[in-house]
Order: structure tokens, then sequence, then C-alpha cells
């Protein structure tokens, strides 16, 4: 991407005319061809040039300029100018790659058309990898590929200083073990040559069965606290990881989670702790012992007999072309069976939770096809990854014979030539059988260290993302309850804003009613309010300051939320409505479920306040659970509350008890109400109505009925939509 | 179908309908109603808020002149890319890097959740979408050659 100066955040001011105030380099052609257009803005023109093209292609005078926005297409954008003569004029095609940096332009080129100074905001991220060219997973993130694995494995190595004498003494295990292996063929040469065939004293014999006992002993003794200290360290690294993770998941942005599915999510915290644990417990203890221990041999082979070590090691470099030529594709092959496994899962997860609606449509059969097609999937690629292994292995297992077999050849030739003695035929043949095992391991070793240092990545990702400024910030202010958006700019895609620049000014205790049609910005408006996202441009003041500059744990440990679904966790009735304030005194839990109209319903179940909600609230009824939020926003005592469609989908007679918990809630509280059922916000002191990100009305319900504008339209249609139901019930 | 229906660009970026009034040329935005179920069917008019306008049941009825005026349009807002060969498929590190010669020329481009982002709607059409957010389409895997059909089984 070209750009008038090196900065990730690109605001300019105005300059002279002629001078390039943005030069942005497109993917696209106006043709939809990949390839690459350049915009150029200055304070005069919009001009785009192509690299083949001596003139420009579009080159519009500012003067003519109505209008710019950014035209969404299915995987791409479009950058369109509206002239003042109203024809609409495309200018550059981009795919969705770059779609929020084009977005940006076009707010620009709308603040010259104004004659407003020229400040957008448009981030350089990095797509490809500056050092091997790769495009980039995400944005501005790590290259997979470039990542050093010895700074990955220094990082998981920092979380076993935690135990460093078990770790030291895990180590010191290791080459015990290791050396202990290398012990037991040389006593078979020993007794073989000295006592079998020279027929010295035989009660050597006893004396070196004594010692490979001892030796087989120890062996096991080292083993049993190898493995003991494995599954200590593995399980307690692997905690800590995960505990780790768990804590930087809870401070990152909501931006994060709107981008990755949970499922994703979940899995950094399963799947990748899972890869790191398995290379901690299978693979490093391999690669600990079975690198000295082939080293060990290998030195010992190439002492005893080097011709006929290089002879029966032949073998082992066939088996190693084998492993790391088939490895790559049979990981390829089990990939594919797990993501199938996925899918089968994630089926079968999905029928069994609606086998209600299942069966009221009557739909068993078409289901069982669905399951079907995904169980063949799963059994198809699972056979194939199995066959291809079992084939793989079958014909390592013949070069490694091979191996054994070449052995008897040249070995059997030095023992009949008097070139070598039985007992180190022997012992080369024992070591042989040590050595091919991990040999044919040793290319996988790759593989699964990518795996798990694949995981360690993904791991550190979030760990390393920036998190919300959560714990920063002193400025812990008591919240009176002004609430002031100052010409505030917001979208979730950067390419899309939601809110168009919004100002409007709450007073302490007024209660704001927000209205419009579905997608007009009155969820996110509440989510600003929260912080849950920052504003792309503008501020949001409350009580005059920048919200920015106040403490997030303090700001929002002073908003209250009541949402259309209220979400309630797996625990006891009382546990969820002290959510807020841990530890609250009971008499305060009872008051607050009295004030929330709760209280009477939770006397009726067996266990009271002890009753357990079940998972999300599951055991009470929707009314139940709307109740038991409101006593929660009551207990926790927010200077500021939200209310979001609280009263949705529950009945007339819950509804009312509910309006009645809420007008308590109010009192004294700047409060933000959407409400569903426009005549609910009767008695809210003021009504924004919002048309796509816009405040198009503003004042109380009787003004704007009277004003006979958006709002009124909007009641008398959901008037006239009642009516129709009420027709179709009678 | 509506006989008097006709499409054309009216200025060349500006794209407009008559239906039963030739006096009245309406701006309107063509958008398949389920562009991979029934690719080619069922093709919707909406006008500048978003309302239809008309639903072309089958877009190959129209008049030759509207069909290359249409084509034209949804050429310029169908970005979805097909591929026609596969280069390479690199499963590495979590995220597959795909190279590709497209209809709308080479790419590159690299996935992540292939379980999620490649979608099968038969068991030889396939829609893969990238980090983000690009459509990358294969009609028929049946139509690759060899080598790039290979490639994609070994990795899907």
């Amino acid at each position: 991407m070209t750009a008038t100066v090196d900065s990730p955040e690109l605001i300019l001011p105005d300059r002279a005319p002629g001078t390039p105030l943005l030069e942005l380099d497109s993917d696209l052609t106006l043709d939809g061809r990949f390839g690459s257009q350049t915009l150029h803005i200055t304070s005069t023109h919009v001009r785009v040039t192509a690299p083949d093209a001596a003139a420009p292609l579009v080159d519009i005078p500012v003067a003519d300029i109505a209008s710019a926005r950014n035209e969404s297409l299915v995987g791409g954008g479009r950058l369109e100018i509206t002239l003042k003569n109203t024809d609409i004029r495309p200018v550059i095609a981009y795919t969705a790659s770059l779609s929020d940096r084009f977005s940006e332009a076009a707010r620009g080129i709308e603040q010259l058309a104004k004659g407003e100074p020229f400040s957008i905001g448009i981030k350089l991220q990095k797509i490809r990898c500056p050092k091997c060219g790769r495009l980039l997973p995400e944005r501005d993130g790590h290259c997979p590929a470039c990542v050093s694995k010895w700074k990955m494995i220094f990082r998981i190595g920092r979380f076993l200083t935690v135990y460093k004498f078990r770790t030291l003494a895990l180590a010191a295990l290791a080459i015990t073990s290791a050396a202990l292996h290398l012990a037991p063929p040389l006593i078979q040469r020993q007794i073989i040559n000295k006592i079998l065939i020279q027929h010295e004293d035989f009660s050597q014999m006893w004396t070196l069965i004594g010692l490979w006992t001892v030796l087989l002993a120890f062996g096991a003794a080292v083993q049993i606290t190898q493995g003991r200290l494995i599954a200590f360290l593995s399980a307690h690294v692997i905690a800590d990881i995960r505990a780790a993770v768990y804590r930087a998941i809870e401070f990152l942005k909501m931006s994060y989670f709107e981008k990755r599915k949970a499922g994703a999510i979940q899995s950094r915290l399963t799947n990748d702790t899972q890869n790191i644990w398995g290379f901690l417990v299978d693979g490093v203890p391999f690669l600990l012992s079975n690198t000295l221990q082939v080293l060990g041999i290998l030195a010992i082979m190439l002492w005893t007999n080097w011709v006929l070590t290089l002879c029966i090691l032949s073998p082992v470099l066939i088996v190693m072309v084998i492993s790391s030529i088939f490895w790559s594709r049979l990981i390829s092959r089990w990939h594919r069976w797990s993501h199938k496994w996925a899918r089968f899962q994630s089926h079968l997860t999905e029928a069994l939770s609606g086998i209600k609606v299942m069966k009221a449509f009557a739909q068993e059969d078409q289901e069982n096809q669905r399951f079907i097609a995904a169980n063949d999937g799963l059994r198809h690629s699972g056979t194939d990854a199995d066959q291809y292994w079992s084939t793989v292995f079958g014909t390592m297992s013949f070069f490694i014979a091979l191996g054994m077999l070449v052995h008897f050849a040249v070995g059997g030739w030095m023992v009949f030539h008097d070139r070598l003695t039985i007992g180190d035929f022997v012992m080369m043949q024992v070591y042989l059988g040590l050595i091919y095992g991990p040999m044919q391991w040793f290319a996988a070793i790759n593989n699964w260290f990518s795996r798990a240092m694949a995981g360690a990545e993904r791991i550190f990702e979030v760990m390393d993302t920036e998190p919300e400024k959560y714990l920063q910030g002193n400025n812990a202010h008591p919240i009176v309850g002004e609430v002031q958006f100052e010409n505030v700019r917001f979208g979730y895609d950067k390419s899309n804003p939601v809110i168009k620049g919004m100002s409007f000014t709450a007073a302490p205790g007024e209660m704001i009613g927000l209205v419009g049609k579905s997608g007009s910005g009155k969820s996110t408006t509440i989510n600003l309010i929260c912080r849950f996202y920052e504003p792309d441009s503008g501020c949001i003041r409350i009580d005059g300051i920048d919200s920015r500059q106040l403490s997030l744990q303090d700001m929002r440990s002073q908003i209250g939320v009541v949402l259309q679904e209220p979400f309630l966790f797996n625990g006891t009735v009382a546990e969820n409505i002290s959510y807020g304030k841990p530890g609250a005194p009971f008499e305060d839990i009872i008051a607050a479920a009295k004030a929330a109209n709760a209280h009477h319903f939770i006397l009726g179940k067996p266990d009271g306040y002890d009753s357990q909600v079940g998972e999300r609230g599951s055991k009470l009824s929707g009314g139940e659970r709307q109740r038991v939020s409101i006593a929660r926003a009551i207990l926790h005592n927010p200077r500021i509350l939200i209310l979001d469609e609280a009263t949705s989908s529950v009945d007339v007679e819950t509804e009312k008890q509910i309006q009645e918990a809420i007008g308590r809630l109010v009192q004294g509280r700047t409060t933000f109400a959407i409400a569903h059922r426009l005549s609910t916000l009767r008695n809210a002191n003021r009504l924004i109505v919002l048309e796509k990100g816009e405040i198009v009305e503003c004042g109380t319900h009787a003004e704007l009925m009277a004003k006979q504008g958006v709002f009124y339209n909007l009641v008398k249609t959901q008037t006239a939509v009642n009516e129709i139901v009420g027709v179709g019930n009678a | 179908m509506n006989a008097d229906l006709k499409l054309f660009h009216d200025p060349p970026e500006m794209f407009r309908a008559t239906l039963t009034d030739a006096r009245q040329r309406i701006l309107v935005k063509p958008v398949w109603a389920a562009p991979l179920s029934h690719p080619d069917k069922y093709l919707a008019l909406l006008d500048e808020k978003g309302e239809e306008v008309i639903m072309i049941a089958d877009p190959a009825t129209l008049d030759a002149d509207s069909r290359a005026a249409l084509d034209l349009e949804l050429g310029r807002r169908y970005l979805t890319a097909t591929i026609e060969r596969v280069l390479t498929i690199d499963p590495e590190h979590g995220a597959t890097y795909f190279s590709v010669q497209t209809a709308r020329g080479p790419r590159d481009f690299v996935m992540q959740h292939l379980q999620d982002n490649a979608l099968w709607f038969t068991p030889t059409h396939i829609l893969l979408i990238d980090v983000d957010g690009n459509r990358y389409e294969i009609p028929d895997t049946r139509k690759l050659d060899p080598a790039s059909l290979k490639m994609l089984r070994a990795a899907l």
C-alpha cells in the first residue's frame, strides 16, 4: 500500500492544493479483475490511476462532489461518489481485505466536499509477513512460520521455573535412564564372550547377573520416578498455562470475540493446551531420553565395529526418508479426519438440542440422512487415514527388518571369519533393536513439535493481544450520571459505520428511551456507553470526563445492565442476585428480590434462595430469569442503568410485575432503555429516535406524537400490527 | 416474467430498469436470491431503498441486451472469484495458504478453521472464505485438472 506518511495512524491536516493527501492502492480493477489501481486524493481532485494507463481512469474535481460512500459488494466493496448533479460515479473497487481503508477514504472525500479539514484514521496493518512474505492469518498478527521456536520453547519453559527442582530432577533422570539402557547389552556381551565361549570362571556369571538385576531394578525405579515427575509437571504446567490464558481471555476486548467463534476460543484452552501437554508428556521425555540413548548407542557401536555399524545403519536412512516423506501426508489425513469429526460432533449436538423441533416437523428421516452423510464422511476419512498409516508403518517395518538381515549378513560374515566375537554380534543386535525404535519417530518429531508450537503460538497470541485497559487508569470517579455523546462515530466493520456522528446529552437521573427500527444503532449506542467498544471518532463523556480517561473497572462497576435474554450463571438464585456484589448480606439480597417482584416466586421454590437455576438459568421461566436479573441490577446499585428490551418475550401479567420492578430500579439513576413495545417508553423523560445510526428525532413521547414524524409512524405501525394480531387472536 | 422489463446502463456506471412504462428508468441493484443453491436463477432487482422491485425467476429469458447489461452489473457486484486451477495449497501451523488461478486472475489467500470456512453445498461444489471474508468458489470440482483436485482433496 502507498500512503503519504509512513505511520500506523494516518491523520493528515489540510495541505496545499494539488499535494496528495492520501494515496491508496486497491487490489481490484473496476471490471472486477485482481490487479492494482491507486486512489489519489488531493484537496482539489479525486483521481484513480492504473500502472498501465497514461491518463487517470477517474478524475473528479472535489468541487463537483456531493458525497462519497463505500458501496458494499459481495466479497468486497466499491467507492462511489455522488456528484452535485446527482449522478453516481463508481471510483475504485477493492476486495474485502481493503474495505476498511477505502471506507475511511470515502469519509475523507466527504470532509473535503463539505469544506472540512481532511482528517481520517487509517491503520496501515500488515497483511504479509515482512520477513518471509507469507500472507498473515490475522492482520498485524504473528507469522506462524517465522515465530522463533526457541523463543516459544523458552516461554513455555518459563512456566517450568516455578517447579525448577523437579525440572532439574527430571533432566537428571532422563540422562540416567539413557545410560541405564546402554548397560545391559554390554553385560550380555561379557557373559557370551567370557563365560559361554571362553569358559572362564562361571562365578562371574552370578556377579554379572546380580549387576544386571540391580541395573534393572534401578532402571525401573528411575522410570517410575520419571513417569511420576512428568505427570506432576505436565499437569501443573498446563493448568498454569490454562489459567493464564483464561485470565487473558477475560480481559480481551469485545471486538476480539466478535471476529471469532466461541468454539475457536475454547479450543485455545482445550486443544492447544492439550497439544502442549502432549508434547511435554511424550515429546520432551522422548527427545531427552532417546537423543541421549541414540548418541550413546552410536558411540558404542562405532567404537566396537564401525564398518558393521555403517552397514547395518544404512536402512535407517531409508526409514528416516520414508518417515519424512509420508509423515506430512499422514498428518493431512489425520487433519481431515479431525475436521470430519468436528462436523459430525456439531451435527450431533445440533440434532439433539433441536430434537423437539425435528419431531414437531416430523423430519426424523431427513435428519437421519444428514447424520448418515456425516457418519459416512467420518468413516471414509478414518478408513483412509488408518489404511495409509498401516501402509507406511508396514513399509518402515520392512526396512527395519532389513537392517537385521544386513546385520546377519555382514556381522555373520565377520563372526565366521573371526573378525567379530559372538558377544559383540549379539550386543550389536540388541543395540540395533534399541536404535530403530527412536529412529523411525525422529522424522515425526518435527511435526509433533510443530503442532505443539502452533498450539503455543495461538495461546501466546491470546496472551499477547492488547487487552481492555481494565486494570489501567487510576481515575476512579463516583459517577453522578451525566452521559454525553459528542459527534460519535463507530462501526464493528470499519468500512460500514453503524453510528454516524451521534451527539446528545443525558442529564443525571434522566431516563432516555432509544427508539428505532432494527439495525438503527440502538444496541450499539448501549455497547458504547458500557465501553464494550471505543468510538472510532468523537467522544463519550461521563460527568464531563472523557470516558477513556476513567478506570474501566471502576466505571463498569457503576453501570447496571438488564438484557432481553438475561444470562444467569449455573448456581443458586442468591448467588446470581449477588453476582455484581459478592458477599452482599442476605438481607440485602432479599430486599433486592422484593424490589424486583422476585421474592414471591423464589419462596415458592423448594430450596428458596438456594434453588439451583441450572445452566444459563434453564430451570427458571423467562419472566423469573428477568426478575432475578433485575434484582441483580438493584443490588449492584448502578448509577447508569441499561435496559435492553427488558420486558419483551414475557406475558402481560409478568410484564406488569417487571414494569413495576423497573419503575423502582430506575429511580434516581440515568437510564437508557430500549423497548420493543414503544408504549412502555411512555415514562421516559426523552426519546431519541435513531435511523441508520443517526438521530432523527428527540423529545418526550407526547412531543414526538404531536410532531407526527418518524416516531409517530413507528407507533402507528405498531398499533396497526397489534390490531391485526388482536383480530387474528379473536 | 414481465415482457416489458428492460435492463441497461445509463450512464455506463448506473444500472437501470424499465418495467411497464419505458419513461420510468429506475435505478436498481441486482441481487441473487440463492446464488449457491440456485445459481443463475431467482434474481431480485432492488430499488435505492433496498425494496424489491421485481423477482426474475429465470434471467435467461431476458432479451439479449438486458442480459448483457445484467451480466456486466453482476460481474461488478459479485466479487466471488471462481477458482479455475489450484497452484499450491500449504497447510502450515494451523493456517492453510492457497495460491490459485481464478477467473479474475491469480490470487494468494490464507484460510483458518477449514471446517467452518470451507462450505460444501454439494459433494463437488465448494465455497472457500478467507481470513478477510473474500470468497472463492469452485462450482464443480470434477472440472478441475487432476493436480488441482488432488491438492484440494488432500487439504479439505
